[in-house]
This record gives structure tokens, sequence and C-alpha cells, in this order.
């Protein structure tokens, strides 16, 4: 019985071995992944030590040493494979058989069988696909019971004089077989605890990550201003509980949350070394509180030790830093230093696409321009020329027809709402159409058919223009006998339809400019009320185009809704 | 006085170029014309020394109206438009001048010099006319524009020119000389073209003549004088 106590203290140094190894670099291995070469050596000396050691700790029982060497051959054939387990297993037994007695040839060839039965064990559960049983106690339990087994059947075999063999087993089996067997069980369980509490710090990290990112993002895409920065800097803060978060642009600090902000405010410069370097050297700048000491150039007492700057980019051009702060009474830990290095990262994509959307959106404006300038060359020196020779004939009708004509301008130049009242838009196109039917005379009849309940619908900019342009343009100015345009308003179910019909079915399918002002218009509508409403085309080629708009009946439109400022 | 006529679709601008054109004292207007058809048949009828062409005029541009002229026919141009986006082109077509609207009184006279000039050297009027896009007949109360690559063949009768297509018979204003020149159509008869690509048989006769079966379904004779060019062009 003394023999099963002795060697249950010996498992309670590999207890305090497998705790020393789980917090040793070599634990990083251990993730169920396929070794690296220079990993296996790591393990391969911390193993052969290992095992080495339950041979020094052993007990010298009739001329043999009932001892704990298994479990490091074992383990390591379980963790690492059969070529490490045999390594492992040798190296042990080498050394075992040079430490002689009757037993030593039979140790050293069942220590390096041991490191085998590992190495079958490991291959196969890789081969039924559960790698992750590797960490299995119980795994180990029977593996190395199943080894010390195997080994004292060695012993018998091979020890000479098998008399002297026989009595040492029955003194050894049992003991050394239930302390190899516990032992490999709690070392690995050991171990897989300590990956438990890895794994889970790593998770617990990550969903904080994601909440921050979450929680700031919306925020950010608000643009990058001193009203979104506090924000910001306050959600960091609270989530990752360091002492303090700076958020600065390239000259000042747009908010600050935190230790020390009796004296760090909003609206100072940047004065620190750190923030600048971060700034005008694009890099990630840390003083970890030993190696270099945050030195706050305002205060003496400022409790600051520690700071992180991280810069923040769009287009390699760097706009501004997120710097975290530790007090100097705390250490400034490595999870926050890459959390710190991911938001920023994160920032500067979300800048980006923030910057592309308000391109995107100035690039609607322009071509809103481009629209309200396309009508102007044609039209305007037509209109000048026929109010020329009207002028002659009869003063009165020129007269009017300037007047309609300068107040189609005016609006053309001078609207600044992206959204008009369906009469506004009418009253719009009917100065436009005064014109061109002083123009063509007797060629064109316009009739208009708007249900009176819609005048007040709210509709986008310039929906009216480019289609009745273009059945001007394309189809009566291109047609030999009378032209005739209608345009109607109308309910039809849930929605509003807009249309302009004209009789020279002279539509082309897209492809040639008079596409633009029409696909503008199509593109605006889908922008503002999505992708089932917009421009449809229906056309007979000689007899008839029809331009449809569709709009929803319902929605309230924002007056900023349709163009982003 | 030089002989000239107005073609433009729109009548105020019509009129107010009439006017100016008046004030001048230097030409003798021939009328004034809404639209391409009706500016060919006066064209044929007054034989004018010089146009003043609006370029953008409907179903058939002034750039086309051009191409349906006669050689001997083809007067001087000159082009008014609103905008000078044409502006260029036209001079690249060695058209005379080009006139920009509104017009001024002052401008038109430089106009005169330049053209009064030009018929003084006797300067033919010469254009690098385009291939003819359409060919432009008359069908209802409508101006039909086929294109010549819908045409299976062309023919004259007493009535007139007459293109025949899939989807009928066509009378046109176009001479036959004008659609061979100006379009991929051949001759095979002093009466007849044929478009090459939709010939579907050729018939030999005896004594030297020939007969075409197009793919529209129409017989076409062949004379002796176009069958030997035809056989050329057809490398049979």
């Amino acid at each position: 019985m003394s023999l099963v106590f002795e060697l249950l203290q010996q498992t309670a140094v590999i207890i305090v071995i497998a705790y020393l190894f789980s917090k040793s670099p070599a634990m990083n291995y251990l993730t169920g992944d396929r070794l690296k070469r220079q990993e296996l050596l790591v393990l391969y000396i911390v193993f052969s030590l290992f095992s080495i050691l339950g041979t020094y700790t052993g007990l010298p029982i009739q001329g043999a040493i009932a001892n704990t060497r298994a479990i490091g051959a074992v383990l390591s054939g379980l963790i690492g494979g059969p070529v490490l387990g045999v390594a492992v297993g040798l190296t042990a037994g080498i050394h075992r058989f040079s430490l002689g007695g009757f037993t030593d040839l039979a140790c050293a060839i069942s220590t390096t069988v041991e490191g085998l039965v590992g190495g079958l064990i490991y291959l196969y559960l890789l081969r039924r696909k559960q790698p992750e049983n590797i960490f299995h106690p119980f795994v180990a339990f029977s593996t190395t019971l199943v080894a010390e087994a195997l080994q004292m059947l060695i012993i018998l075999a091979i020890a000479r004089p098998f008399s002297d063999a026989v009595a040492l087993v029955e003194v050894i089996a049992v003991p050394m077989i239930c302390a190899n067997a516990v032992g490999a069980a709690l070392f690995i369980s050991m171990v897989r605890d300590q990956k438990r509490v890895r794994d889970k710090v790593g998770a617990m990290f990550s969903a904080k990550a994601f909440t921050v990112a979450d929680r700031t993002l919306g925020i950010l895409s608000q643009g990058f201003s001193s009203e979104t920065a506090r924000e910001m800097a306050e959600i960091i803060r609270q989530e990752t509980g360091v002492g303090a978060v700076a958020i600065t642009d390239r000259e000042e600090i747009l908010a600050f949350s935190g230790i020390g902000s009796d004296h760090h405010h909003a609206g100072n410069p940047i004065v620190t070394k750190w923030s600048k370097q971060a700034l005008y050297e694009n890099k990630v700048v840390f003083a970890n509180g030993y190696d270099e000491y945050f030195q706050c150039p305002l205060a003496e007492n400022c409790p600051i030790g520690s700071v992180l700057v991280v810069p923040l980019q769009v287009d390699q051009e760097v706009v501004g830093t997120i710097s975290l702060y530790e007090p100097k009474t705390k250490l400034f830990l490595n999870i926050n230093r890459s959390f710190g290095e991911g938001l920023a990262t994160l920032y500067s994509h979300q800048l980006l696409r923030s910057r592309f959307e308000e391109q995107k959106s100035l690039l609607v404006q322009s071509e809103l321009k481009l629209l309200q300038a396309q009508v102007n060359p044609h039209f305007l020196f037509n209109a000048l020329n026929t109010i020329m020779s009207i002028i002659r004939k009869d003063s009165d009708q020129a007269r009017r027809l300037l007047l309609q004509l300068s107040n189609f301008f005016r609006t053309n130049l001078q609207r600044k709402s992206d959204i008009v009242t369906l009469e506004e838009e009418l009253a719009h196109i009917s100065a436009y159409l005064e014109i061109e039917k002083a123009r063509f005379g007797e060629r064109l009849s316009v009739k208009q058919e708007i249900d009176p309940t819609l005048l007040d619908l709210q509709i986008p900019i310039f929906t009216l223009q480019p289609l009745i342009e273009n059945a001007i343009k394309h189809g009566i100015a291109d047609l030999l006998n009378q032209g005739e345009i209608w345009v109607r308003a109308y309910r039809q179910g849930e929605f509003v339809i807009i249309e302009v019909e004209d009789n020279a079915g002279n539509y082309r399918p897209p492809i040639d400019t008079q596409g633009l002002g029409m696909r503008l218009v199509d593109q605006r509508i889908k922008n503002v009320y999505g992708s089932e409403f917009g421009l449809t085309v229906e056309y007979d080629p000689q007899q008839k185009t029809l331009v449809q708009v569709k709009l929803p009946i319902e929605k309230e439109l924002a007056n900023d809704s349709c163009v982003n400022h | 006085m030089i002989r000239a006529l107005i073609i433009d679709d729109e009548q105020h601008a019509r009129e107010e170029l009439e006017h100016l054109v008046k004030g001048t004292g230097a030409f003798e207007l021939l009328g004034s014309c809404s639209n391409a058809i009706d500016a060919l048949r006066r064209i044929r009828i007054e034989k004018p020394e010089l146009l003043f062409l609006d370029i953008e005029m409907p179903a058939l541009s002034g750039f086309e109206l051009l191409a349906m002229i006669e050689d001997e026919l083809m007067p001087h141009v000159v082009f008014v438009t609103a905008y000078d986006e044409h502006a260029l082109k036209a001079f690249e077509e060695k058209t005379l001048d080009y006139l920009l609207k509104p017009v001024s009184a002052e401008r038109l006279l430089k106009t005169v010099h330049k053209v009064r000039d030009a018929i003084r050297r006797g300067d033919p009027p010469r254009y690098q006319v385009e291939p003819l896009r359409h060919i432009p007949c008359q069908f209802a109360n409508r101006v039909k524009l086929i294109s010549p690559t819908a045409v299976g063949s062309v023919f004259s009768d007493v009535t007139g020119i007459h293109v025949v297509t899939s989807e009928g018979q066509f009378f046109t204003e176009l001479t036959l000389r004008v659609l061979e020149e100006r379009t991929p159509l051949l001759r095979c008869h002093r009466q007849y073209l044929v478009n090459p690509k939709s010939i579907d048989e050729i018939k030999l006769l005896d004594n030297g003549l020939a007969e075409i079966k197009t793919l529209v379904g129409s017989i076409l004779p062949v004379s002796r004088r176009y069958l030997r060019q035809l056989k050329v062009y057809l490398q049979l």
C-alpha cells in the first residue's frame, strides 16, 4: 500500500509539472492542429525531460525502479503522434538503460513501446475524425493503462532471471499501472482545463470586439466628427475597461473619455509625441508603461502610465488616431493592444466606405446638375430663333414667350429642394411646352389628364422634364405629320402612375445618349422608393412610345431623402 | 440674283430666314420646304443654285437630303443650325458656309459674298455624300424609311420608282441612278436594281438573257448588257 501512496505523491509532482506546462508557450501548440517541425522539437524536449524526471523520482524496488516514466512517453505519442512518442520513449528508455539494473533493457524497450502505443491511439483518433478526444482524460487513462500492462509483460518476457522479474511485477504492477494511468489522466485534464479557459477568454474577447464594433460602426457611419467621436470613445472605454480612450483628427482631440479627463479635453491640440508619431509616420505607437513611460506634457500628476496610439487611415492617408490609455497602476493588456489595432483597421474601412458613399451622392448631385444643363443649347437657341421670328408678326405673343422662357430657366437654375409637388413639376414643363408649341405650331398638340387629387403628390425633382424633352426631341420633332403628346397622372391600386405618351414611336432601346436623362430619373426613383418602382417604356414602332413612372402612393418623403447632403 | 431654296421644318424659322434672305436683295427665293421629301421634289423642278439647309429635321436630316440628290442637280449648300455641334462636321463636308440660329443680317451678308464668289468662279458643288442609310418611301400619309439591306429589288415603270421588300411595294422619289450609286443595290436591267444579298437563283436563258429570282419572290429580267457585270460581281 505504501507504494501506492508514494506513487501518488509522484503524481502530485506531475500535476505541478502539468500546471507549469500549461502556462508555458508549449501550451500554444496543443490546438489539435497538425504540429510544425519546430513545435514537435519543443514538445520532444519537454516530454523527454518529463519522462526522465519520472525515472529519477521513481522508487528503487528489488533492483528495479517503480516510476512514472510512462506518462511522458504515452502523452507525447498521444499529443504528437507515433514519431514523437517513439522518440520520447526511446530517449527516456536509453536514459533508463544507462542507469542499469536487471530490468534496464526491458524498461528501455517498454518505454519506447509505450510512446508507440500513444502514437497509435493518436493515429486511430485522427482516422476516426475525433481529434478532440486526444485531450479526453479517459483516453489518456486507458491508453496509459494498456501501455503499462504491456510494460509488465515485456519485463516478464525480457528481464532475467525470470523469477526476479515475476517477483518484481507482483509488487509494482498494480501500483504502477494505476499511478501512471491516473497521472496521465490528471495531466491531460489539467491541460484541457487550461485550454478551455483560454478558449473562453478568446470567445469573450471576440464577443466584446463584436459588441464594440456593432455599437460604434453605426455611429461612425454618421460621419467622423467630435459628436460621433465622443460616443465612440465612451463605448470603447466601457467595453474594454481601459483607463481612458481618446479619438483625434489630424489637428486636435475630438473626444476624450476616462481618467485624466480633467486636463485632457476635446478641442485640445495634439501634444503627445506618441500621437504625433502615429499621425505623421502612419504607424501603431505603443508605450507599455515599463520600457517606456507615458509622460503627460500637460499635468505632472496625470494618472496615465501607458498608451497605445493607432492611426486611422483612409486611402493611405492618416485622418486621425484612436488612443487607449491605462493608469500607472495597471498593466497594458496585450489583448487590448491587439483589440485597439483591430478596431482602428475596422474604422478605417468604415471611413473609406463613408467617403465612397459621400462621393456617390456627390455624383448623383452633379448628374442632377447635368440634367438641368442638358436642356440648354438646342432648346434655347431654337426658342430664341422662334421668338425673333414672332416679334415681327405678333410682339405680344413674343413677349409672352420670353416670359415663359425666363420662367423655365429660372426654375431650372434656382430649384433648391430635391422634392417638388406634381403641380410644381407640371407648371415647370408647361412653360417648356408653351415654347415648343410656338416652335412647332400645329404640328404639336399636348393633352393633360391629371387626377386633381394627385397635385400635392411629392415627387423627385426633374421627374417629368426629361420624359417630355425626349417625347419632343425624339418623337414629335421627327414626325412629319401631327404630333401628339399625352401627359397623365392617375392612381392604380397602391401606386401612382405618371406617364408621357407620344404618337411617334421613335424610341430606340437605350444605348444612345437619349438614355441619360431617363436613366437618371429611373435611378433616382429606385434610390428613393426601392427597386420595384421607377421607369418602364412600352413602344410600338411608328405608332407610339409610352413612358410610365411608377411611384408609391402612401410614402411621405422627407425633404432630404432623395439626395444625401 | 442667286436662285435659292430654304429648307427647315419649323415654320417660324423658315419665315425668319425668308425675311433675312429677301432683305439682302441678292437672292431669288424659289420657296421654302418643311422636309427633305418636299425639298427633293422642289430641287428637281426648280434646280436651285443654293440651299439654306437646316440640319435637324424630322425623319430625314439635312445630310440625308444631300445623299438623295442626283449629282447633276447638286446645288451649293449653306447649313443652318441652332447649335454648332454640327458646324464642324458641316465644314468637313466642304460645305460652302454655315449659319447659326438666330441668324444676324450682317452674318448673312458674308454668306452672300461667299456664294457669289463660288458661283462666279464656277466651282462645282461637290459634297462627299454619305451612302444612303434610308430609302424614303411613301406609305399612306407617312414616310416610310426603308434600310437598303431590307430591299429585295427596285424597278421603274411609267408611274415611277418602286421598292420591293418582303412587306410589299413602296413608291419612292429617288432615281434608279441615285439608288445604284449610293446603296449596295446592283443594276441588272435598264429598269431594275437587285439587292445581291437577296438573289435566290439566276436562270440563264437563250440569246444571252437571264432571269433573277429574289428571296422576296419577284422575278427580275437581266439584260445582256448587265449580265456580264453581274457575273463579274458574283464571281460566276
